[in-house]
């Protein structure tokens, strides 16, 4: 089966379980004979710092990491961490980011200094990545992972609202499957709901931009 | 993925990071000893053999170091059993020392050591190339470019190693490393445990002088005929398209070499090789002879250049080679698509079809303002606790830190920015020895308990021996925090959680000589700074001991045990926002709120080490769960 080619660059704060998410995307690309490859960060990062995993899904593709401006989305676990990897996204392409910001501590010891300096906000995100695409979704991750039972369930609600896409290549019977043998046995039921409620996000506003499966 | 696919029966097909291929194809190859230490971009071998090791019966120690790993390989597959080790480029420097006579002495049971370099140092503190270590030992080097590649060229480096009885060097990069793609589960044939009998004579692994200049001669003809067999290996693989343009790389580089020829549209004859020590030079010369022009896409050091250039002098003189030395590419950091398509294009002075920099300068003013998310100590990590004592109790000292390799060296980065030297595992006792010899401030050295083990034990003899005049703090968190919280000698478990003997620091170092020990909890922190305070001012050497487990690992034992991870909250009609907190702890639970600009402690990441609540002075930082 020839899969069109689908590259979703991948980013987050270290502990929110990117790793985990991509290895749901590659498992569930295994069971449906799609061949999927990523290339992935380990290691020093993962200290509460800035992560991403580049996941590639394509017949020929060889290159675990995506060429600038190759992304087909950008999927961002944190909002500030959507707009640190803006130069993979195609033009034009789909960010699909969590509304939730953790500030970095050194902003914070900046901040502190000077009350005139705010923080960035969602709405900041929004607008810069606007000049690079009109197809910017941000979903409320952490308010909708506490209502599925788990706040640790963000990386699976973004799941459900990414598998909403037309372009994505991977059927939402196997995700859902991948995502029930990858996560704790007595967590299967919250994070399926969380993908379920992550999906109807996406259908309330992602898309209005974008073609979606229903 | 993870241990359960590693496990799993074949044939059938898994999604795996290349490092759980690598164990896949250990196990189908029937490995009976492992022994590492843990060590980005390698450390998930360790840990998915440790994971898996109750289903097994294979032999598996945590080494203390790299170079005890490798020995302990050795001396089993001396005897004949099939071992392997894994361990980061500059682990390799550790067992280097082995590592070289071990190709003299040779062994008898297949023994294969993977090594991954670290370009862009992403986890490591350099960009070493670890590739001239192969003809440095004249140990048969191979280098996979993915997970399907690296199980196949485990399984196939068992065998290599037991035909000629030499360990097999499998070098890999972070890239390949940490690549997940499909990989194909042959079936897990393996044979019960068994010890084996001693049959060699007296003296069969002693290298020495004469026997040294024996095997010496000996291992070159064992060079010459492994080059004979890699002339036609399966992993060297030409694609010869007719074109009078080559490409020849190896590794990461292959990946990015076929996406690149995609983006330009080109149509390049291209040679893979696989085998990169002995290189096969027949096959080398035999692509050289059909082109006008050679591109070589490799990282780091000009390696393959370097040989390949070599080999055309004579092959075909009038080939022109590109590469690093023509300044189409760097020795400096990872590749990546871009820079391939961009250094290619170079040599063919054609436009890249999407101009790079130009998106990276749009990308860079977009982020304008956009904060560094370094890495950091986590909440709740004890480290933090105990770089706010140590401060707290050398303020108005004038003094210089020597650091080491663990978590504790993120105490360099922004905003703590502290620490004045770090070289290796183990390099600060002997760093802060010459220190107090050349500087009148107070020498502090600093070192967590695995790198200790590993290789700080040799520095603390000779401080002690020499009546060096410094302090040395050991960061006591029970586990190798950095790598993923690994037990070591200090830890009550080895691999697969096996009981194991717990050595304790104070005994150890008391056994030593050294009488002037200081042991201070860092969760304690007020009383954690008066005895350090103290033990600074006191003569050298001597050692502060601050002992709290790594919250990642005290969470996780807390989760297991079914126990609640509390938070903290601030009481915002009491902070009078001197931001104490903050500007002294920087924890990354801790943000400032729009509103009233009061701090705020965020639930969800908060490990309630009441570390902050202890250090706020008007005290409006309580238990509970924040808004």
């Amino acid at each position: 089966m020839a899969t069109k080619e689908f590259s979703v660059y991948m980013s987050g704060v270290g502990g929110q379980g990117l790793v985990l998410l991509s290895n749901v995307i590659g498992a569930a690309c295994a069971s449906a004979g799609i061949r999927a490859l990523t290339g992935e960060q380990h290691g020093l990062s993962q200290r509460s710092g800035s992560i991403n995993v580049h996941m590639r899904i394509g017949e020929e593709i060889m290159s675990p990491l995506i060429p600038i401006g190759g992304a087909d989305a950008l999927l961002a676990l944190e909002a500030l961490e959507a707009l640190r990897y803006v130069e993979y996204l195609q033009p034009g392409g789909v960010v699909l980011m969590n509304s939730r910001i953790q500030h970095p501590i050194a902003e914070t010891a900046v901040h502190i200094k000077d009350k005139a300096i705010k923080y960035m906000s969602v709405e900041d995100v929004k607008n810069r990545l606007g000049q690079v695409t009109d197809k910017i979704s941000a979903i409320d991750a952490l308010g909708i992972a506490n209502k599925a039972g788990n706040p640790l369930t963000e990386n699976i609600v973004m799941l459900g609202a990414l598998s909403t896409l037309e372009a994505f290549p991977v059927p939402e019977s196997a995700l859902k499957d991948s995502v029930a043998a990858n996560v704790p046995k007595k967590a299967v039921e919250v994070n399926l709901k969380a993908f379920d409620l992550g999906k109807e996000a996406a259908f309330e506003h992602l898309c209005n931009l974008v073609k979606c499966r229903k | 993925m993870g241990a359960a696919d590693v496990v799993r029966e074949g044939p059938g097909k898994a999604f795996m990071l290349c490092n759980e291929a690598i164990v896949r194809g250990a196990l189908e190859a029937d490995v009976k000893i492992v022994s590492a230490y843990p060590g980005s971009p390698t450390t998930e071998i360790l840990d998915t053999f440790s994971d898996v090791a109750p289903k097994f019966d294979y032999k598996m120690e945590i080494a203390a170091n790299e170079k005890v790993a490798l020995e302990t390989c050795a001396g089993a597959s001396m005897a004949g059993l099939r071992s392997i080790t894994s361990m980061k480029s500059v682990g390799l420097n550790v067992a280097s020392d082995s590592f070289v006579s071990l190709s003299y002495t040779g062994i008898k049971g297949g023994m294969v050591l993977v090594v991954a370099d670290d370009p862009q140092a992403h986890s490591s503190q350099n960009e070493q190339d670890g590739r001239p270590f192969g003809p440095n030992a004249y140990i048969p080097m191979i280098e996979p470019s993915n997970p399907t590649e690296a199980k196949k060229m485990v399984k196939f480096a068992f065998g290599l190693s037991e035909r000629y009885g030499v360990p097999v060097l499998m070098r890999t990069t972070t890239r390949v490393n940490h690549q997940s793609g499909i990989v194909e589960l042959e079936r897990l044939d393996r044979k019960p445990f068994a010890k084996v009998k001693w049959d060699h004579p007296p003296g069969r692994f002693v290298t020495v002088a004469e026997s040294a200049r024996n095997f010496k001669h000996a291992l070159l003809e064992r060079t010459t005929k492994i080059e004979q067999e890699f002339s036609d290996s399966e992993f060297n693989v030409v694609k010869d398209t007719g074109s009078d343009l080559g490409i020849i790389t190896s590794g990461a580089g292959y990946n990015y070499t076929v996406d690149a020829i995609k983006i330009l549209g080109i149509n390049p004859s291209v040679l893979k090789l696989g085998t990169t020590f002995p290189l096969p030079k027949d096959p080398i010369a035999g692509f050289l002879r059909k082109l006008k022009t050679v591109v070589i896409v490799e990282e780091l050091s000009p390696y393959l250049e370097l040989h390949c250039t070599a080999i055309a002098k004579d092959a075909n003189p009038g080939v022109k080679i590109f590469g690093k030395w023509t300044g189409h590419f760097s020795e400096a950091l990872e590749y990546n698509p871009n820079i391939v398509v961009d250094g290619i294009a170079k040599v063919l002075g054609v436009k890249p079809p999407v101009d790079y920099n130009a998106i990276m300068a749009k990308a860079k003013e977009l982020k304008t303002g956009l904060h560094d998310r370094w890495p950091t100590f986590c909440p709740g990590c004890p480290h933090r606790a105990t770089l706010h004592a140590v401060r707290q109790a050398l303020k108005g000292t004038k003094h210089i830190l020597s650091t080491d390799i663990g978590c504790y060296s993120m105490s360099f980065l922004p905003p703590i920015e502290y620490g004045d030297s770090l070289l290796s595992m183990g390099a600060c006792l002997g760093v802060a020895a010459g220190m107090q010899y050349a500087v009148e401030e107070k020498v502090i050295a600093m070192i967590g308990d695995s790198t200790f083990y590993h290789a700080g034990l040799p520095g603390l003899v000779n401080a002690i021996h020499h009546g060096d005049d410094f302090t040395l703090i050991i960061l006591d968190n029970e586990v190798t925090a950095m790598t993923g919280q690994q037990p070591h000698p200090g830890s009550d478990i080895s691999a697969g959680d096996r009981p194991a003997k717990r050595l304790i620091l104070e005994n150890v170092i008391r056994g030593m000589g050294l009488e002037d020990i200081t042991i201070v909890d860092p969760y304690d922190i007020k009383n954690a700074i008066g005895p350090m305070k103290e033990a600074f001012s006191r003569k050298g050497p001597n050692v502060i001991i601050s002992r709290r487990a790594c919250a990642l690992y005290a969470d996780r034992n807390k989760r297991k045990r079914g126990e609640r991870i509390e938070t903290n909250k601030v009481e915002r009609s009491v902070c009078k926002k001197p931001y104490t907190c903050i500007r002294t702890f920087y924890c990354p639970a801790l943000s400032v709120r729009d509103d009233d600009r009061t701090a705020e402690i965020s639930k969800e990441l908060c490990d309630r080490c009441d570390v902050c609540a202890k250090l706020c002075p008007f005290g409006s930082i309580k238990r509970g769960e924040g808004e």
